[in-house]
């Protein structure tokens, strides 16, 4: 177990002048920490992981594991385990082989390498399989056995890149599962990748969200839920996605509000810095509300039924919206549903960065 | 289905062709072997089993076996672990890769008769390019033809040198099967560069080497035109094997039923070793596990 320290970390696969697939990467990862690396295919995501595991060179900066520096070392001196995407047992050694294998090039004993390994098995429920071959088995016991050679190992870090992603769907939320009971038994530090954001927002103690190698936000699940740090953080958490508005900050006799055309949308006070003029207003679905004499109306184009939730899409003040309520009868398409915009919901970022104009609590107190 | 007739008769019509140029001359070849016979034209006279009799009696027929088994055994071996080494090290990215390998094909597309002349040059006593070279160290040659190890050395050296590339061929296109996520899995267990080899590219290539040892094994154990160029089985039938036998018998001495006779032993022996062969090592290796 071991607490990780990535400093200034980058990556170029092209040289010292990029292009850069991994940027200034800089993370404190806590003593048993289950950390998520989430964001779109191709932001940087394994290759920071890779790092991390040796099998990639920093093109600068430093990686800390445990209060060592691991920088220049080769995977099998960092002392941790990975779990690749698809898997890649060994596909000519057994089940058993595969949990023995990093055991016995170790030079571990025989019977201590036996009791790791049947452990292993029994908290994986693979017993029964010890004697097969990769082949022989389904994608779900394959990736419960590269998840057991990562065990056995007893690793500093467990390095997990996409371990789910090849799983079909129901498969995937048992995995989820059983990742989390193990990570909260273990309690081992943990880097968890994957491009889905429940997966993230379920799993993560913190999450990290990159984008084109570079991170856009780190904390945690809610934090990010509910203070996006810009645009791109604010889509990618939560489904559906943020209805995002383009805007002017306009001041109405005192009180700032945001127009888009024939909407125009107040902002609460003392909450965002407000000398930036092109503005974009963000709302979740969720948190639109319907409400009887508002002057928003919603004509609904379209009605999805979920069971516990409704969907709406449709336009309000002709701008394309989303919607989402505990569930609704009775609403059709066509239907105009008047709707509010609840001040203390609403999110503001620059729409020339796209980063967010939201007050930190001591630029807060400050200006109060 | 007003196309199925004419599958049908393209197919019997290939099997036919087939069966008249393959299984033509190898039934013809099989039934000399019971008649006494001195030309393609003479007369035939039956004489039963006394050609095989009379070839597992003659002492040159075993030492034939010996020798073919003896140079295509030491062959195979050579060409097998020079293919995989070299192989490994085309692998690798290097400057000018795509052409070394290009050129390391080239020696395959030499014809054995155009190998078998520069060997000879190379290698001639009097006036070839080894003896020119060492003589002007003050060192001398013996005639390399003229000793059964040196001899069977050169048969050797000369097939490692043709037949080695298309051993590297198939191992190179063998090694791009191997997921490089496997290599990586195993660094990061902590396994070097030999148990990389040994746990991974290797059963990773197990499938081609088991077809590369079998076309190998049975191109080289019938070689004929390699032997007869180089050395016409001598000295003293030391390099004689049961293919130059055959047409020393067939073509020299004029005994076509015992030259057949010899041949058609020589392939019962052939294919008996292939089937246990493929029973030890099947190529698709699930069958061995069930
Ligand atoms: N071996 C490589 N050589 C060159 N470019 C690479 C290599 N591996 C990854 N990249 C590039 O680095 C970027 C990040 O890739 P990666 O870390 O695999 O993304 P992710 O795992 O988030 O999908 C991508 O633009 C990818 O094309
Ligand atoms: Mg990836």
């Amino acid at each position: 177990m071991a607490r990780i320290s990535l400093q200034h970390v980058s990556k170029s696969f092209g040289g010292e002048q990029g292009p850069w697939a991994v940027k200034d990467f800089c993370l404190e990862i806590e003593d048993g920490e289950l950390i998520v690396f989430v964001g779109p295919s191709g932001c940087g995501k394994s290759t920071t992981l890779r790092m991390i595991a040796g099998l990639d060179e920093a093109t600068s900066g430093a990686i800390v594991i445990g209060g060592r520096n691991v920088t220049g070392l080769p995977p099998k001196d960092r002392n941790v385990a990975m779990v690749f995407q698809n898997y890649a047992l060994y596909p000519q050694k057994t089940v058993y082989d595969n949990m023995a294998f990093g055991l016995h090039v170790r030079g571990e004993d025989k019977q201590e390498i036996d009791r790791r390994v049947r452990a292993a098995a029994a908290s994986l429920d693979l017993e029964a399989l010890l004697d097969r071959k990769p082949r022989q088995l389904s994608g779900g016991q394959m990736q419960r056995v590269a998840l057991g050679r990562a065990l056995v190992r007893d690793p500093d870090v467990f390095l997990l890149d996409e371990p789910l992603s090849n799983l079909d769907a129901k498969l995937r939320v048992k995995m989820r599962e059983e990742i989390a009971t193990l990570h909260a038994r273990l309690r081992a530090t943990m880097i968890f990748v994957t491009h889905d954001q429940v997966e993230a927002m379920t799993l993560g103690d913190r999450i990290v969200i990159m984008r084109d190698g570079v991170i856009q936000q780190a904390g945690k699940p809610l934090e990010l839920y509910d203070t996006p740090a810009n645009t791109f953080v604010a889509g990618f958490i939560g489904s559906p996605e943020m209805n995002l508005i383009d805007g002017q900050l306009i001041d109405e006799g005192g009180r700032m509000a945001v127009r888009s055309g024939d909407l125009t949308i107040s902002i609460p006070e003392r909450t965002f810095t407000t000398n930036e003029g092109t503005v974009t207003l963000g709302i979740r679905p969720e948190h639109l509300v319907i409400a009887d004499g508002s002057p928003f109306e919603m004509t609904v184009s379209l009605v999805e039924q979920i069971g516990a939730q409704t969907y709406l899409m449709g336009m309000i003040a002709g701008h394309r919206m989303r919607a989402v309520f505990d569930r609704r009868d009775g609403i059709r398409s066509g239907d105009k549903v008047p709707i509010a915009f609840p001040k203390e919901r609403l999110h503001l970022f620059a729409s020339a960065s796209g980063a967010t104009l939201r007050m930190s609590e001591a630029d807060v107190k400050e200006y109060s | 289905m007003a196309q199925d007739w004419r599958i049908v008769t393209l197919f019997i019509g290939s099997i036919l062709v087939l069966g008249a140029i393959i299984g033509g001359p190898l039934v013809y070849a099989i039934m000399l072997s019971f008649y006494s016979a001195k030309s393609f034209v003479g007369e035939l006279q039956w004489v039963g089993l006394a050609n095989y009799a009379k070839a597992i009696q003659d002492p040159l027929f075993w030492q034939s076996f010996a020798n073919g088994l003896m140079i295509a055994l030491s062959a195979i071996f050579l060409q097998v672990v020079l293919g995989v080494g070299i192989a490994l090290v085309l692998n690798r990215r290097f400057f000018g890769q795509s052409v070394v390998r290009a050129v390391s094909i080239l020696p395959y597309f030499l014809p054995t008769v155009v190998a078998c002349l520069i060997a000879q040059w190379i290698l001639d006593p009097n006036y070839g390019l080894l003896k020119s070279l060492l003589a002007s160290f003050g060192i001398g040659i013996a005639d390399w033809s003229s000793q059964a190890f040196t001899a069977r050395g050169t048969i050797v050296l000369v097939s490692v040198w043709l037949w080695t590339p298309f051993v590297v061929t198939c191992v190179l296109a063998g090694l791009q099967t191997i997921p490089t996520q496997l290599y990586e899995a195993a660094r990061v267990d902590g396994a070097g560069p030999w148990r990389q080899f040994w746990h991974i590219t290797l059963p990773g290539l197990r499938s081609v080497l088991v077809v590369v040892i079998l076309l190998r094994g049975i191109w080289m154990f019938n070689k004929f035109d390699l032997i007869w160029l180089l050395t016409k089985g001598g000295p003293l039938n030391q390099t004689e094997t049961l293919p130059t036998l055959a047409y020393r018998k067939s073509f020299l001495e004029f005994n076509l039923g015992g030259g057949a006779a010899v041949a058609t032993i020589s392939f019962l022996i052939l294919a008996g070793v292939m089937l246990i062969y493929l029973r030890l090592f099947p190529i698709d290796d699930t069958k061995q596990e069930r």
